[in-house]
């Protein structure tokens, strides 16, 4: 499918949603103290923008954000790596960390508050803590799924262990990173949002929260409304990446 | 056979043992000789052990007993004399036609711009020109095989091993893909060991057919082939080829029924 055609599909369904909203308020009676419109959250949303805070807020969100999902790139897939690559490892390590990837971690939210503090460091914690699995099981997937054929091809050829890594097990693995990190950035941003709910003074999920509390819903789906465009802004930057790091799987979608 | 064989596998054993299974005799003292420039195809039926045999040739599979001595040296592991074309192509689906080709040469140590300068060359060999930056995703079946082809020739082996390499393609392709084969073979005469289930094929391409014994693999017959080269389609329709077929049959089809 042509890109253009893509996005024009895409952008229909968020239009019929927003106009389906719009009128369907418009024509029944409502109480702004329970609901709002997508017009007066429009409108919320410049004055937030223009008024400064709410850029604030984005970026003291962001800089947990990514200093949470660059550590969690830089932690995960070297032990999905080494668990891919030794049996003992993976032996070692598969039980403890899947009862830690399906428990939620959410949980132990207070816990990190209270053991280091509202900053920069507890929630980045967070946003590792949710974000990292998904690197540690999908490389170790991607090595594990590594096509035995092609171990045979290297080794046929002369290839040793390091061209094997290198030629083969590292660019499987790729594609597997790649999904992974889609899913590291869901997880990503509600460990944001959690950490700046239970304890922040700024922030994007404080904000939120915030006008949530003092019923200022325009001003508060302004700042779900900014959320959502991130999300969709990074998991299309992901595929950018995948594109011109894993061309070869360009034409698979 | 005149002079010292170049390739000389005796009494070759390989069994396969396997975690709560009993285990598996694949190959069961087979023995075969083949002078250099040969091309030899061998056929049997399924699990007898030639795609085993092949392997044991290339140096990835260890024989449990007996040899392959390659030119009088025995065979200990991989090296540059011989190359394998797979069943299943086996490219590396991040490489592009022309870098599959040259991955034999770069795990050899070729300096790259040598290596595409070869490349390019086999590329054209096997028909491929205009596909050089093609994945391997966009290329069809016979294409992939072509570069599969390029890839083992590239690294100018002495010995070609093919494994069923057509079996993966639709019946004109494969036609198509062996005529391209024996075309190319007379122009470089490697030797060629070609495992395959299709008794046209081993007839139409090979000097000589070795028919294998059910599991445990044994040689059980060997059919020389007496058609004149350079062989085309045509000669497929002809008695003696008929014939030919049909003494390849009879070999092997108590073989079929045991192993059925």
């Amino acid at each position: 499918m042509k890109p253009w055609r893509r996005l024009a599909l895409g952008t229909l369904s968020v239009v019929t949603f927003v106009v389906t909203w719009e009128v369907v308020l418009a024509l029944v009676r409502w109480d702004p103290f329970f609901m709002t419109t997508p017009s007066h959250i429009g409108t919320a949303l410049r004055e937030q923008l223009l008024g400064g805070r709410l850029w604030r807020d984005i970026g003291v969100s962001a800089e947990a954000f990514v200093v949470g999902l660059g550590l969690a790139v830089v932690v995960g897939i070297p032990i999905g790596l080494v668990m891919g690559w030794r049996r003992r490892a993976a032996f070692a390590l598969d039980p403890l960390l899947t009862a830690l990837y399906a428990s939620p971690l959410i949980a132990l939210a207070p816990l990190i508050i209270i053991t280091a503090g509202v900053g920069l460091g507890a929630r980045a914690l967070l946003v590792f803590l949710l974000a990292v699995f998904p690197f540690v099981f999908n490389t170790f997937a991607g090595v594990r799924c590594t096509d035995p054929l092609l171990v045979n091809v290297v080794r046929s050829f002369g290839g040793t262990d390091r061209d094997l890594y290198v030629k083969v097990i590292l660019p499987s693995v790729v594609p597997y990173v790649v999904a992974a990190a889609r899913l590291a950035i869901g997880r990503g941003l509600i460990g944001i949002l959690v950490g700046e709910f239970y304890a922040a003074s700024e922030g994007l999920g404080f904000a939120i929260s915030r006008f949530g509390d003092t019923y200022r819903l325009p001003e508060m789906f302004a700042g779900i409304v900014v959320l959502a465009v991130v999300a969709v802004g990074l998991t299309s930057g992901v595929r950018r990446i995948e594109a011109s790091v894993a061309p070869w799987r360009a034409g698979r979608r | 056979m005149r002079g010292s064989p170049y390739i000389a596998a005796d009494g070759v054993s390989v069994t396969f043992w396997s975690a709560n299974r009993a285990p598996v005799a694949a190959l069961a003292d087979f023995d075969l000789r083949v002078a250099r420039g040969q091309f030899v195809s061998l056929v049997g039926p399924s699990g007898c052990g030639k795609s085993t045999f092949l392997n044991v040739v290339l140096g990835l599979q260890r024989a449990d007993a007996g040899e392959v001595r390659i030119d009088g040296r025995r065979v200990d592991g991989p090296a540059p004399d011989r190359a394998m074309v797979f069943q299943e192509f086996g490219l590396l689906p991040w490489r592009t036609a022309e870098a599959n080709v040259e991955l034999g040469l770069e795990l050899r140590g070729m300096a790259s711009a040598e290596r595409r300068r070869r490349a390019t060359e086999l590329i054209q060999l096997v028909g491929l020109t205009g596909f050089e930056r093609h994945y391997p995703h966009e290329l069809s079946g016979g294409m992939k095989q072509r570069v599969g082809l390029a890839r083992a020739l590239a690294t100018n082996p002495e010995i070609l091993l093919m494994d069923e390499p057509f079996a993966a393609l639709d019946a004109q392709t494969r036609d198509l893909m062996q005529a391209e084969l024996l075309a190319v073979w007379e122009r470089t005469r490697k030797t060629v060991l070609f495992v395959t289930h299709s008794i046209e094929e081993a007839a139409y391409l090979s000097d000589r057919v070795i028919v294998l014994s059910a599991r445990p693999g044994r040689s059980k017959a060997e059919i020389d082939v007496r058609l004149p080269r350079p062989r085309d389609y045509e000669m497929r329709l002809s008695p003696e080829f008929n014939e030919l077929k049909l003494a390849i049959w009879n070999a092997l089809k108590e073989e079929l029924k045991a192993g059925a």
